[in-house]
């Protein structure tokens, strides 16, 4: 797939700058030995390529020029296949592409490639409509970041932080708009853009050629510079466009100076009409206006650093030191500035140029806002000064701000930050009741608490007596710290109140930082041994206690679903909603069939509990529940004979464990539902309910909250839900409403900011406050890979469509008549053409009808196929990769067409009619390209030997074989030496049909001697009629 | 009517704000000194109806054109005794003392006190008499100054306010060249002290780790999720304050009626910034 990419890039004629687009792709290209002109990029897209792809995704521009330009990439050596490496030759070699791995050497060389060029101004609009979070399919991480410095362009030009300015440049004189970065949080953003510059967006060299002309041919490479002045270069550039081309001149009542300036700041090259002396004046002129704004841009700022006065003095110390912009904590003293004799300074790893005048030229401005500064600048070289109490206090106060704000860094003492700790507060000390366990969360705590400011604690007596100095800044058990207006008051306030502190507020305040009581922020909370056992197994900062494998649940549990049981029961203690995320493959079912068993052995399990889920699983939950937990009794709420009414089903009802329904059922069925008592409700496949105005996730919602008796509530689900902002309000309301609030709250308080701006604080705040209730584990994950075995099989067992349940009966029939009426030597060969057709129909009735292209509705035909799409869904959403093993060349085709349209990305099969040269392009490619295909269907028999597969870590049965044998080896495809990951086998079973049947022999090859299987399929021709029958008739299941 | 040049120079400089840079009241007290009032007055009339043509520093003299009673505009040139090396060396060696002096050079700020540092050499940055002012007009008139070169004399107190420097460079070096002296002092008399070795040149880090040649994981800064206009009064124009260009006499709103449409403008460009903001993403 291509990669969209953006450069910034001069153009040749003007030489003014602007942004190149361009693309690469994953393809088979062979070594390219530089010779003496720049080769051509071979994995590029031409620009007709570039234009389609561009117009295909909304994103093309009229005022796209095409052009041909010079970038320097890293590059791997690679030698010409079939061509001897000869000693001193030049190098050879491909270009790398983003996300490959990268090799052990690299080397960078230039390379020619053509993309569409965009004027600035063009450029800032056509960025402005890139997502800003997210990694949007086809847009390589830069175009991320160029997408941030144009907000912040837009942020520059909406606060009005720039100045017009007459600068000298390669056309003589002209008129820019330049930014102005002296504010704090502007330098800041310097920092963080060059220090996360993707290289490739000021990769070129040169300028940029119109498409036709002949290139410049001089092979040299673009070094990566200082990134700083690369940013505020690029700032430079788009600030200038976007306000000139939007600025009307207006010359009325100008002088013939003001009036040419302001004609040249507005929409063409900005170039002066004045003569050259008057364009040296505005130009000293508008130097020395900006001069007295904002400082020169460097790596380093001075530094004021305030200490507390020693013990018994009233003077306080500031220190001027030289502070790096990139890391404020690294600083150097002023004596160490004073004592370079070079003129460059290392600062950690940033070096500093001038570090004498950057920190004098600071210090002036310091002074401009923080007067007693002048009165330290006395001596030649100085070091630090002394400040009044008065001063000091102006400095914390008020003075910082300013300083900031014309680019001096100040340090203040920690209890003086001006942060959160520096307000006054509470530290508080609590724990659990002598008899409490701790279990519900509206019981008292004991506790107490004591008042807390800049880190000290202290009684209201103190806080009284200190107000009483009449002195903003006062000291108290060592520590100075600042008294402010009102804290006395709201102290009292606190004292006569003393509220009683609940469990549900020690979860509260211990879940968010800055979280307060009765407007009071607490600042120390020390809970008891007994109560932080409680906190941390709620926060999940410790894994919960791992509960072991219920008596009457028949299997076992690994470390990491024992800690999952122990997680639900303890959730379920506290009546909160808990949603289990696991990895797929990591037996989401197999604890939640625990967690009831569990309930049951202790004797908890009274009423019912309903689980909801997708038609296409409800058959897998009936087996494996049979199989692991015999004792509960399950009921299907489902088919038609279901409990038509509330009489019925009470009866139905009696002495039931488990009942399963569908989401289509439960929203046909909701009243009658809504009226069972149930003991609680369990969503399998949550994300069915993730769109809170959709009929099933009301009545998943409704269904959770209305009873007699509480309802615990669980939700299941293998997608990273956290994620998932648009789809939480929905699921944390079935689990526990109060935690999100209203969807318009949820809208606007995190949807909208973290959606549309990538807002990481919201997200944050969001994740921390949903985070108890979700539990997510990953196959990956160190704690759990150790417990997982490297290859994990998992039986997917599907039920059939009403048209394939048809298909598959009347098939049945008309064929074993047939066969009993069959001459002996017709028999094997007919017994095995049904076999073949009722497999066909199991996997989808088009396949057993023949039918040659997938029509409207293709996917609901099929209960397997449901079930396929939605495992896949999974797969891709996680990034993974899968091999999908058929034994039907025409479903494979069928599938191809079916997955491609419904996932939209290419999925290549590989079968008997598949060239050699065909097989080796797409095994390349499925192994080696950064954003090659994630799904790969191949036929048993063509793809089962042979191949390396190692990328993909599922692999797919769709339909079963009578040897385990030859599926094992296809398994192997992906499970072979050079797996980094668990490999996951799914295995696709429909239940009562001859794959169930065939499974269970497999299984129990113990009954049918392995030599008998493993001849392949010669002994079916030797069933007798009741035999034969046994194995295709259609089981109730 | 008659106007005294001291309230001239309010009338001339910034309308309403009074508050002039210290060099310019210096440069008017200087101009009031002289004894001639008639001629200071016509000359006043000259340069308030745009008689002056064009003043500009070049090197260490100071080039004006004066329309005159005559076609051709008469050439006035200007000039102060410069400082010969040996007093620079006095002057830097004052200047060197007060890290405060090399600080307000630095950051654009012209210091009031910055005589003293020229006492050192017994010279004067600012001519204390006009008469240290050296003239030459083309004009017939014989007295010196003539009212032409007296026109200058006005306009050359709001000219150094658009760069105070310019007096450095009138008396021999430019405010880089002596920025460049000082930081060459400051070196030398401080390499005394201990000093701090130079680590060699790193290598850009995406030269260790070309990943960094594709690679951006960061978020939006939070600060940006919302595109916020300015706060009253805090625009870089706001910060920046006048034009410290000289008004031109014929043009008196000149200056603020240029800021004034950059001010309109921008208020207009900000609101269409922030709605394309709230557009996008």
């Amino acid at each position: 797939m291509s990669l969209l990419h953006a450069t910034w890039l001069r153009s040749h004629t003007t030489g003014r700058p602007g942004l190149l687009l361009w693309a690469d792709t994953w393809r088979v290209a062979t070594p390219v030995t530089p010779q003496t002109q720049v080769p051509n990029h071979p994995l590029s897209l031409d620009q007709d390529d570039l234009g389609a792809w561009l117009e295909e995704r909304d994103l093309w521009s009229e005022a796209f020029r095409p052009t041909v330009a010079t970038l320097t990439l890293p590059s791997r050596s690679q030698s010409a296949k079939g061509k001897k490496k000869i000693e001193g030759a030049a190098w050879s070699g491909l270009p790398l592409q983003a996300g490959e791995p990268i090799p052990k050497t690299v080397e960078w060389w230039p390379w020619q490639l053509e993309g569409l060029w965009l004027e600035p101004a063009a450029a800032g609009a056509w960025l402005g409509q890139l997502p800003l979070s997210g990694d949007e399919l086809g847009l390589a991480d830069e175009l991320r970041w160029w997408s941030h410095l144009q907000r912040w362009v837009l942020s520059l030009i909406a606060r009005g932080r720039y100045l017009p300015q007459v600068e000298t440049s390669g056309e003589g004189r002209v008129a820019r708009w330049r930014p102005l970065l002296n504010r704090e949080d502007d330098r800041r953003r310097i920092e963080d853009l060059a220090a996360r510059l993707p290289q490739v967006a000021v990769a070129a060299s040169g300028v940029a050629t119109p498409l036709g002309l002949p290139p410049v041919a001089e092979i040299a490479c673009r070094r990566p510079g200082s990134s700083r002045l690369v940013v505020v270069n690029l700032l430079n550039d788009l600030v200038d466009a976007q306000l000139r081309a939007g600025f009307r001149p207006d010359p009325t009542g100008l002088d013939p100076l003001l009036a040419a300036w302001q004609q040249a700041l507005g929409p063409g090259t900005g170039k002066l009409n004045l003569s050259g002396e008057d364009a040296e004046r505005l130009e000293g002129a508008t130097h020395h206006w900006r001069e007295a704004v904002a400082g020169r841009v460097a790596p380093a700022r001075a530094c004021l650093e305030l200490f507390t006065p020693p013990e018994g003095q009233d003077l306080w110390d500031l220190h001027f030191s030289l502070q790096a912009e990139a890391d404020p904590a690294l600083r150097v003293s002023a004596a160490v500035v004073w004592a370079t004799t070079e003129r460059q300074l290392m600062l950690g790893e940033i070096e500093v140029d001038q570090p004498g005048e950057v920190l004098l030229e600071g210090l002036g401005r310091a002074l401009q806002v923080f007067e007693p500064v002048a009165r330290g600048l006395d001596a030649s070289a100085p070091e630090a000064m002394a400040l009044t109490p008065a001063e000091a206090f102006v400095l914390v106060r008020t003075a910082t701000t300013r300083l900031r704000d014309v680019g001096v860094g100040v340090v203040l003492p920690p209890s003086l930050s001006g942060g959160l700790a520096s307000r006054l507060g509470l530290s508080i000390e609590a724990e659990l009741p002598a008899r409490s366990r701790g279990f519900s969360l509206g019981e008292t705590l004991e506790w107490t608490w004591e008042l807390m400011i800049g880190g000290v604690t202290l009684t209201l007596k103190d806080l009284e007596r200190l107000a009483g100095k009449r002195s903003p800044l006062v000291q108290h058990k060592g520590a100075w710290i600042e008294l402010r207006p009102g804290d006395l008051r709201n102290a009292e306030k606190f004292c006569a109140l003393d509220p009683a502190l609940s469990l549900d507020d020690a979860l509260r305040l211990t879940g968010n930082e800055g979280e307060t009581l009765q407007r009071l922020p607490v600042h120390r909370f020390t809970p008891g041994p007994r109560l932080q056992a409680v906190l941390e197994q709620y926060h999940q900062q410790k894994a919960p206690d791992p509960l072991p494998a219920p008596e009457g649940f028949s299997g076992q549990l690994r470390p990491y679903q024992e800690r999952g049981l122990g997680w639900l029961a303890f959730l379920h203690r506290f009546d909160q909603g808990a949603c289990l995320a696991d990895d797929m493959g990591l037996g989401k079912t197999i604890q939640l069939l625990a967690f009831l068993q569990h309930l049951k052995a202790e004797d908890e399990l009274k009423r019912p509990v309903l689980l909801v889920a997708p038609t296409s699983v409800l058959t897998n939950w009936k087996r494996e529940a049979a199989g692991f937990t015999p004792e509960l009794r399950v009921l299907e709420h489902y088919g038609p004979r279901r409990a038509a009414n509330s009489a019925a089903l009470t009866k139905a009802l009696a002495g039931v464990d488990l009942v399963l329904t569908s989401y289509g059922l439960l929203q046909r069925d909701i009243d009658l539902l809504g009226g069972a008592d149930w003991q609680g409700v369990v969503i399998d496949e949550a994300q069915a309910i993730k769109n809170p105005s959709a009929k099933q996730s009301q009545a998943a919602r409704e269904l959770a909250r209305a009873a007699k008796h509480s309802r615990f509530r669980i939700a299941l689900t293998g997608t990273p839900v956290e994620n998932r902002v648009s789809e939480l309000w929905a699921l944390m309301d079935f689990l526990n409403p109060k935690v999100l609030g209203e969807e318009e709250f949820f809208r606007q308080r995190y949807r909208l900011p973290i959606e549309r701006y990538g807002d990481m604080s919201s997200l944050k705040d969001l994740k921390a406050r949903v985070g108890p209730f979700i539990l997510r584990r990953l196959k990956t994950d160190r704690s759990i890979i150790n417990d997982l075995p490297e290859k994990v099989e998992l039986n997917e067992w599907v039920g059939l469509s009403p048209e394939q349940v048809k298909l598959y009966r009347k098939t049945v029939d008309e064929t074993l008549d047939a066969i009993a009426r069959a001459p002996l030597g017709q028999k094997h060969g007919q017994v095995l053409g049904l076999l073949t057709k009722l497999k066909q129909i199991c996997n989808h009735p088009a396949l057993a009808l023949k039918e040659a292209g997938i029509g409207e509705g293709f996917g609901a035909r099929s209960a397997k196929l449901q079930r396929l799409d939605e495992i896949v869904e999974e797969v891709i959403e996680a990034g993974d990769r899968a091999l999908l093993f058929t034994q039907f060349a025409e479903w494979g085709l069928l599938l191809q067409s079916h997955l491609q349209r419904r996932f939209r990305q290419e999925v290549p099969f590989l079968y008997g009619s598949t060239s050699k040269a065909e097989r080796q392009a797409m095994v390349d490619r499925f192994q080696e390209d950064p954003r090659g295909p994630q799904l790969f269907l191949l036929s048993l028999k063509a793809g089962g030997v042979g191949l390396n597969l190692t990328r993909a870590s599922h692999v797919f049965h769709i339909d079963r074989w009578w040897n385990p044998a030859v599926e094992n080896q296809a398994t192997d495809r992906a499970y072979r030496i050079g797996q980094t990951n668990r490999v996951l086998v799914h295995k696709f079973i429909t239940s009562g049909s001859v794959e169930e049947k065939i499974d269970r022999m497999i299984r129990e090859k113990a009954k049918l001697a392995e030599d008998i299987i493993g001849s392949g399929e010669e002994w079916l021709g030797g069933l007798d009629p009741g035999q034969l029958r046994d194995l295709v008739a259609l089981e109730e299941t | 009517m008659t106007v005294t040049p001291a309230s001239l120079t309010t009338t001339l400089g910034n309308e309403g704000l009074g508050q002039q840079p210290w060099w310019v009241e210096q440069w008017m007290e200087l101009i009031n000194s002289y004894r001639y009032k008639k001629r200071l007055e016509r000359a006043w009339t000259y340069a308030r109806s745009g008689n002056v043509l064009s003043i500009r520093f070049e090197g260490r003299r100071v080039h004006a054109r004066v329309q005159g009673t005559e076609e051709e505009p008469y050439k006035v040139k200007l000039w102060l005794d410069t400082l010969s090396d040996e007093d620079w060396g006095y002057v830097l060696e004052a200047l060197g003392q007060k890290a405060r002096w090399s600080a307000q050079l630095l950051a654009g700020i012209m210091p009031a006190d910055i005589e003293r540092a020229f006492a050192a050499s017994g010279r004067r940055l600012f001519p204390f008499k006009l008469q240290e002012v050296r003239s030459e007009c083309t004009c017939p008139d014989k007295a010196n100054p003539c009212k032409h070169t007296s026109a200058v004399y006005y306009l050359m107190g709001d000219r150094f306010s658009e760069d105070p420097f310019v007096l450095f460079q009138l008396r021999g070096r430019s405010r880089n060249q002596l920025l460049a002296n000082l930081a060459e002092q400051r070196r030398q008399l401080l390499s005394a002290k201990a000093t701090a070795p130079v680590a060699p040149h790193p290598p850009h880090p995406a030269i260790a780790d070309p990943g960094r040649w594709w690679r951006y994981d960061a978020p939006l800064d939070p600060d940006l999720v919302v595109v916020t206009p300015a706060m009253e009064g805090d625009t870089g124009l706001d910060e920046a304050g006048d034009l410290p260009l000289a008004a031109e006499p014929l043009f008196p709103e000149a200056n603020r009626l240029f800021l004034e449409n950059l001010r309109a403008q921008g208020a207009l460009l900000g609101q269409q910034a922030m709605a394309q903001a709230m557009g996008g993403g």
